[in-house]
């Protein structure tokens, strides 16, 4: 079962999901948007390896805009603190921003129950896109546990 | 509903779900962590939906395979998976899509059926080294609602060896 925006509002006040800072105009009908840290970093390496240090460069987002690269990973972070000890958020694009073939996480959308922090975003784009600072990028849905 | 950890191995327990091998440790607060078996394929030709796509066997050994970007990989988890009451859902670890990893290229979501060794969609961003065994994924069940019919997926849930797509031979191409 999945949250209704009304639902995840109610369930913030009640402090049972934390979204920090909290926008009311941020609520969708059954998600939550969220923007994106104006930090980013990309790997230095040519071959990554799960079983090595691989070492990454920081970017800033400038005002005036950053373009991506289709042949990168960037790794970012949410602006806001987001986690529940009782629904289980997964991460998503939001149509605009898919549209633009971007895609905020790479296949791990899911957050563990307990975790409350900047979520983790893996952005890679399909085509050059141009992204700015504090922009709207992803959504949040919150999902009942048994 | 998605399903805790407690209750995915109370699940397994029970035998409505399969994980096997089955190892604890391997629980996370919502999801269980999978494998990744040393038997990979790369499709090398998708150029037409009608046709069958040509693939070539790659074995992933102790010191590790670089998959480049561009190329689409097909793999398989190390544990047969799945359940008749809940319902899968396939994808990569947070570790891994960190390093650019694509796991099930948009279908990530399993249907209820017979466990089998689950056919992984692999692409890369970056190049990548990848390991035999590493762990690769995980795995989240969810309550379904309504009656369930499993006939339709007694055929994917055969296959233990990653499978290319049968498109080709869906009627009404």
């Amino acid at each position: 079962m999945i949250l209704t925006g009304k639902e995840i509002q109610k369930e913030v006040e009640k402090g049972r999901i934390i979204i920090d800072p909290f926008n009311i105009e941020d609520v969708e009908t059954n998600s939550y948007d969220f923007h994106i840290d104006s930090t980013l970093y990309t790997y230095k390496k040519d071959i990554l390896d799960p079983t090595e240090e691989n070492p990454l460069e920081e970017i800033k987002i400038p005002a005036s805009g950053l373009i991506l690269s289709p042949k990168k990973i960037y790794i970012g972070k949410t602006k806001e603190v987001i986690g529940s000890d009782y629904f289980v958020p997964i991460i998503k694009g939001r149509s605009s921003t898919g549209r633009l073939g971007i895609f905020v996480n790479i296949t791990a959308d899911l957050i563990d129950l307990g975790s409350i922090q900047r979520p983790t975003l893996t952005i890679h784009v399909v085509t050059p896109v141009k992204i700015y600072p504090n922009t709207k990028i992803g959504q949040v849905t919150f999902w009942v546990a048994k | 509903m998605i399903l805790t950890a407690k209750e995915i191995s109370k699940e397994v327990k029970k035998g409505n779900i399969t994980i096997d091998p089955f190892d604890e440790k391997c629980l996370k607060p919502n999801s269980y962590i999978y494998h990744l078996s040393p038997n990979l394929i790369q499709v090398l030709d998708v150029g037409d939906k009608r046709k069958k796509a040509k693939t070539k066997e790659l074995l992933i050994k102790e010191r590790g395979l670089i998959l480049e970007p561009n190329k689409l990989y097909l793999g398989t988890t190390v544990e047969e998976i799945g359940s008749k009451k809940f319902v899968t859902s396939l994808i990569g670890r947070n570790s891994i899509a960190k390093l650019g990893m694509f796991l099930q290229i948009t279908a990530d979501l399993g249907q209820l059926g017979k466990a089998h060794r689950w056919t992984l969609e692999i692409k890369v961003v970056q190049r990548l080294r990848i390991y035999p065994n590493m762990e690769i994924g995980q795995v989240t069940f969810w309550v379904p609602k309504g009656d369930i019919d499993i006939q339709g997926t007694e055929f994917y849930a055969k296959q233990n060896e990653p499978y290319p797509s049968q498109l080709y031979n869906e009627k009404g191409k």
